[in-house]
């Protein structure tokens, strides 16, 4: 390379460049960023230059090896040129195929870039919503420069900006330049970048001022620093260089630290390449400015980012920060003064140049102009780098960028800021991305970190985390810093593990406080804030840690135990009778499933499975164990006989009556255990039959009849239980008439069973129903509701109910569902859906329903509408259904719970021809008498009570299940019921309604199995149990699915990871190694 | 000459003198541990700190480390000032609760009680002695270890040092260390109740009369649990 020893012969260089540069020669692009070859890119760049020289092809295709391009999710990936097409998580044997199709400017179709959500393809790249959301001013350069070829650079206009500042030979304009772009400190802080450069022009020069650039990125998941370092070294170059000038600086310092091997490497050679062509050292291009820039390597400590800090660092002393004033503008390296601005802020320099300061201020918002680096990572579909406008909401980023939650679980909150800055809730993220904001919100911008957290996530186990990594990484000077991490970390650390109080929260803030108050440097100021965002946004959370001990994230060890048994409402252990189904122990096993549980058959079929959902073989990215099959399999095979209830000696206390009303599963359970309990129960039953929605609502095929009889009849036949049947609360009876007919008290659990209405016009024609209505007629009374073509609307599980029991009617031609959302959304168990759509069942997404036609009312359509015209007839004469008008959705605006609301696409109407519409669009409880009893309700008709005592405002009447809850699953109402019986108990005996607060924690200890070496590598699949094929089961009612044999059972029992073996077996261990102990001091 | 405003006073000092020494000069006691006259400041104790600034930029700065500039309004014991300080104080008693220097800093501060976890250092690396060492001593031998958590003071890789003339000017200058309640002078000891804690070198017995300031006292909470 031959050095440059004017302006315009670095234009010469360029325009040559220029010329040479084929813009339409295909060529393939792959990024080399720490992150793709930590997924293989650097095996796939050797694959693809062997293949390409094997092939001659050397002329044809090109092939650019480049930084981090920022969607490091898909890594490693291909980008071809000038098609755009972006080929994600490319194998080794892709390679051929992609070179071929891009000679041909064809696409390999299946390695196309597919949206996760909408499986939608993208053949260009700058399509995907992950790039086309964002404005990579900087980052956008890294595809098209290989970072070590100078050349590359200069051809993208590289170092204009620095020619334009030459020419121009106006420190003072410089400075002006970066004062008019409003260009704020990309480190975190947002001190104005000019105005810092300014103070620097204006110091004495005493012997040479110093530039810094601040690589010492250290927050954990940030890494743009990193990329734009390794991606485009040379911008930094020039922006020092630009710096240099404005200031008059002569000697630049890129602080970097020693973990960034390739970035150290590529800036080497960058100023390698630079001092060769004159554009670093004495005397550049031919001027009389020089300015030279040297690599210090950190050793990675996190306060090095601190600028006083790394300037002693540099000065070779301990990484620790001084009292500022003197500020390093002053004083600095040496004592001589020095600028010190972030990486970022550095690449922004020469865009300033290059589009003009007034153009650059425009991009974002005022006072806060530019784009700005976050790397997006966390529960987030897209992780990776992107590069936004400021004041860009951190919903947009979120939900049009990352593509919003990985699973169906709900994002809670957003990290920013790395270790030192703070978490905003799911309700602030309209606010805008920018320094003031984030402040205000109580976090801060930092170097650009942005972890997201989802409900799986617990606060304190965040805040904890990043205690922890400051403890470790405060310098430890300023002894409220050093002392007050260790103490917040204990603290927190002690709330995570049920050892909390309220006095330790408070205690906590006020520790908060004065740490950030007292401590010297940005790194303790900032180091309570973890701590003080989420106690100030999720205090809830503490709450629920110090006071009820629970971790509703399942993430505190010490308050979950095993999460299958933390997770059910009735506290069963799943862990345990899966080890006894292991070791062909039945008998036992029913008895751990039998004794929290008066519904075990029941709910073998129709539960709503949180224990699956947390199973930790799940969240480790398996497949949960199949515990509801397996109930199943030990209810199917042992006779209730073998568990006898514990009956409760009164010790001659007098029993008292209680009254249940409604016998549900909340109400049997309720009056079950009142019974065990030594009372006398009466039951009060609206219907002729127990079971309440087990009977009328579930379908026979997923829970047959004759099972949940005998298991009601079971419960039922109790000589301290009595029922009345056909008696309605508020018609037949009310609760003051209970008290009088001498209850001392009464559980009301009258269910949720009466459906909304769709609120459409025509809702009244006859054809229409209410699920609950559709369901009861035939569940109870046999009758087929349902003819000819059928429309349910609705998602949720009794639509599907209703659907597949419509299936099943004889006078059915078709059955179509209608759903707002897209199917991943729906809340119905997936696999139910999956079952509905196999038996025939059509599912319409994306659809929302704007009415119902009459056919007179069609009719009228055409006809003029007259005044003093009485409708009443056409009513009278014909008012069927015969379809219905539906408009197609498109997914919208994020709402509160993290899904896109459903918008209507105007224009888009269309018709179903229907004979029967089934709304299901769920359900309520027909509590509208109890107001006049004296108790409350809210808008959805539940009744209010205590959540702790579920007392309700009259004194003796407790309610809970569907009634307080609104539709749930079984087994919280049978553990509703079990709750308000210990209550009821206690509220008889003149006791203070307390639940006492206890961890549910494995106590038993069962030898684990043992497990093969073959066994283990053999990736065992979940169970699945046979099913009824769908041909046979459309037309019947038997149970679809089918029980596990006992070899299925025992196999699926020993995927069970055992996670009761950490608490049981440490404590086996410890009871050994007493009695050992006491042995041998005996 | 500097002109600022310390707790509404005015005063005039020169230029380069710190806060501190500038509210010493008026009489303002501020309470201090890693700061000793002929040693260089270092703010490591933040017992120091004052309140500067108005409204919302009112900030705490460590006031030994912080130059007097013109026109600041400086306020010594506001209650922000007071608040911090006591948080620090409680946070040294916990960490270091046989020390006599912060026993009776914390009880001048109205320091009751402490909620940390009990812990028994004897070091709370202001780092005087290193400073001595290095500044009056000549020597360097001792500095600072690590960081965080693990910060140390000692010779370093715990070598014997050559340099070290054991002078003994480290022990001398140490808060934590000097003035420690010696148990075997009973005359000297304030309080006693940490008597209860470690077996010292006397019997309880002589202590019985003693009254002990701190109230409830460190130790004798400890003792309950």
């Amino acid at each position: 390379m031959q050095r440059l020893s004017s302006i315009n012969e670095l234009k010469e260089l360029r325009s040559v460049l220029f010329k040479t540069a084929d813009e339409n020669k295909p060529r393939i692009v792959i990024c080399a960023g720490t992150a793709c070859q930590a997924s293989g890119s650097s095996d796939i760049i050797r694959v693809a230059k062997k293949y390409i020289i094997e092939n001659n092809l050397a002329e044809k295709v090109g092939l650019r090896i480049t930084g981090c391009h920022g969607f490091c999710e898909m890594g490693p990936f291909i980008l071809t040129e000038p098609q755009q097409a972006f080929y994600t998580q490319v194998k080794l044997s892709d390679i051929p195929r992609i070179i071929e199709a891009l000679l041909e400017n064809k696409y390999v179709e299946e390695l196309l870039y597919q949206d996760p959500s909408t499986q939608e393809k993208y053949y260009n790249r700058d399509d995907i919503p992950f790039f086309k959301n964002q404005k990579r001013s900087i980052l956008g350069l890294n595809q098209k420069i290989d970072p070590i070829r100078v050349h590359g650079y200069i051809a993208q206009e590289g170092y204009t900006a620095f020619e334009k500042v030459l020419s121009k030979k106006d420190a003072q304009w410089v400075v002006q330049q970066v004062k008019d772009s409003q260009l704020r400190g990309r480190g975190g802080g947002g001190f104005p970048t000019g105005l810092k450069w300014e103070l620097l022009a204006k110091q004495p020069d005493k012997g040479g001022k110093f530039l810094v650039c601040n690589a010492d990125e250290g927050d954990p998941g940030a890494y743009m620093d990193r990329s734009i370092l390794e991606g485009n070294p040379h911008s930094i170059i020039e922006g020092m260089l630009i710096g240099a000038y404005g200031t008059g600086a002569n000697e630049g310092i890129v602080y970097v630290r020693n973990e960034y091997p390739i970035a150290v490497k590529h800036l080497n050679i960058a100023l390698k390449q630079a001092r060769q062509l004159g554009l670093l050292g004495n005397n550049i291009l031919g001027t009389d400015f020089s300015f030279d820039i040297k690599i210090v390597k950190g050793a990675g400590a996190f306060v090095c980012g601190e600028e006083t800090a790394l300037i002693r660092s540099i000065e070779g002393k301990m990484g620790e920060p001084r009292q500022r004033p003197p500020f390093p503008v002053e004083k600095g390296i040496n004592g001589k003064p020095t600028a010190i601005n972030n990486v970022e802020t550095w690449a922004n320099v020469p865009l300033i140049f290059r589009l003009g300061a007034e153009k650059f201020a425009r991009i974002g918002t005022e006072k806060n102009s530019g784009t700005k680096i976050f790397s997006l990572v966390g529960k987030i579909k897209n992780t990776g780098l992107v590069e936004v406008p400021m004041g860009i909401s951190i919903k947009d980023i979120v939900y049009n960028i990352g593509g919003g939650s990985v699973s169906k679980t709900r994002i809670k909150a957003v990290q920013t800021g790395g270790p030192s800055g703070g978490c905003i809730p799911a309700d602030k993220f309209d606010l805008p991305v920018d320094y003031d904001s984030l402040t205000k919100a109580g976090s801060i911008m930092g170097s650009g970190g942005m972890i997201v957290m989802d409900d799986n996530t617990c606060m304190v186990d965040v805040a904890k985390y990043f205690m922890n990594f400051l403890k470790d990484e405060s310098c430890g000077k300023c002894f409220t810093c050093r002392k007050g991490t260790q103490r917040m970390y204990e603290i927190l650390d002690d709330i995570s593990k049920g050892k909390g109080t309220m006095e330790h929260l408070e205690l906590l803030k006020e520790l908060a406080e004065a740490v950030k108050d007292t401590t010297m440097c940005g790194l303790g100021q900032t180091a309570s804030n973890p701590v003080l965002s989420t106690l100030h946004y999720f205090y809830d959370e503490y709450r629920r840690h110090v006071v009820d001990k629970k971790c509703d994230s399942f993430v505190c060890k010490e308050l979950v135990g095993a999460p299958c048994q933390a997770a059910c409402p009735l506290g069963t252990e799943v862990w345990r009778y899966a080890a006894l189904i292991e070791k062909g122990k039945y008998k036992e096993a029913y008895k751990v499933i039998r004794e929290p549980n008066p519904f075990p058959s029941v709910c073998a079929r129709v539960c709503g499975r949180e224990c699956e959902s947390r199973c930790n073989l799940a969240a480790s990215g398996d497949e949960a164990v199949a515990i509801r099959i397996l109930k199943r399999f030990i209810t199917d095979r042992i006779d209730p006989a073998v568990y006898k209830p514990v009956r409760a000696w009164r010790n001659g206390k007098k029993a008292r009556r209680v009254a249940v009303i409604g016998a549900g599963p909340a109400g049997i359970s309720a009056a079950h255990y009142l019974s065990l309990l030594g009372h006398k129960v009466t039951i009060v039953e609206a219907g002729d039959v127990p079971g309440g929605m087990l009977l009328s609502c579930i379908p026979a095929y997923r829970l047959p009849r004759d099972v949940a009889r005998r298991e009601i009849d079971l419960l039922l036949n109790d000589e301290n239980i009595d029922i009345r049947y056909n008696t309605v609360l508020g018609r037949d009876i009310t609760i003051d008439e209970l008290f009088k007919a001498g209850f001392s008290a009464v559980f009301l659990a009258i269910g949720a069973d009466k459906s909304w209405r769709l609120d459409i016009e025509g809702e009244d024609a006859q054809g229409v129903y209410s699920s609950m209505e559709f369901l009861k007629a035939f569940n109870l009374r046999g009758e087929e509701l349902a003819k000819g073509h059928v429309g349910i609307v609705g998602g949720g599980n009794s639509a599907v109910d209703a659907a597949r029991v419509a299936m099943r009617q004889k006078a059915v031609k078709s059955v179509t569902m209608l759903y707002r959302r897209t199917n991943q959304e729906m809340p119905a168990y997936a696999e139910e859906v999956e079952a509905a759509i196999e038996e025939g069942i059509r599912l319409e997404t994306l659809v929302s329903p704007v009415g119902i036609r009459y056919v007179k009312a069609a009719e009228a359509e055409g006809v003029k509408i007259e005044s003093f015209v009485q409708p009443i007839k056409i009513d009278a004469r014909d008012g069927h259904i015969v379809d219905i008008q539906c408009v197609r959705n498109k997914l919208g605006d994020v709402d509160v719970s993290g899904r896109r609301r459903p918008v209507p696409i105007p224009g888009s109407e269309f018709t179903i021809a229907l004979d029967t519409l089934v709304a299901a669009i769920g359900e309520r409880p027909d509590s509208d008498c109890l107001a006049s009893m004296g108790l409350q309700l809210d808008k959805g008709g539940r009744v209010k009570v205590d959540a702790k005592t579920l007392l309700t405002d009259r004194q003796g009447v407790f309610a809970g299940g569907d009634l307080v809850t609104g539709p749930n699953t079984v087994v919280e109402a049978v553990a509703a019921g079990k709750k308000a019986a210990n209550l009821i108990d206690q509220y008889l005996q003149g006791k203070e309604l307390v639940e006492p607060v206890q961890i549910k924690m494995p106590k038993v200890f069962i030898e684990p199995a043992v497990v093969s070496e073959e066994e283990l590598e053999e990736a065992v699949k979940r169970a699945e149990p046979a099913i009824l094929p769908a041909e046979s089961r459309k037309n019947s009612f038997e149970e679809v699915e089918l029980t596990l044999s006992v070899e299925q059972a025992k196999r699926e029992a020993r995927r069970c990871l055992r996670c009761d073996l950490e608490f049981t077996q440490q404590k086996k261990n410890e009871d050994a190694q007493l009695a050992a102990v006491e042995g041998k001091s005996k | 000459m500097i002109k600022l405003t310390i707790n509404s006073l005015d005063v005039s000092v020169e230029k380069g003198t710190t806060i501190l020494e500038a509210a010493r000069f008026l009489g303002f006691p501020i309470p201090t541990l890693c700061h000793m006259e002929g040693l260089s400041s270092y703010g490591a104790c933040r017992l120091c700190v004052v309140e500067i600034g108005e409204g919302p930029r009112a900030k705490l700065v460590s006031s030994c480390t912080y130059p007097a500039e013109e026109g600041m309004k400086v306020r010594t014991a506001s209650a922000r000032v007071l608040k911090a300080r006591k948080m620090i104080l409680e946070l040294l008693l916990a960490s270091c609760p046989q020390s006599k220097t912060i026993q009776d800093l914390a009880s001048a501060h109205g320091i009751r009680q402490q909620r940390f976890k009990q812990e028994y250092e004897d070091c709370i690396l202001c780092g005087l002695c290193v400073r001595m060492c290095q500044e009056q001593m000549m020597a360097k031998a001792i500095g600072f270890r690590n960081r965080g958590e693990k910060r140390s003071i000692g010779t370093p890789f715990d070598v014997k040092s050559d340099i070290c003339r054991l002078c003994g000017g480290c022990m001398y200058i140490c808060p934590a260390c000097q003035l420690r309640c010696t148990y075997n002078e009973p005359q000297k000891a304030i309080c006693g109740g940490c008597a209860n804690l470690t077996p010292p070198c006397v019997d309880k017995e002589q202590f019985d009369d003693m009254m002990c300031y701190m109230d409830p006292c460190v130790a004798c909470e400890i003792k309950k649990d």
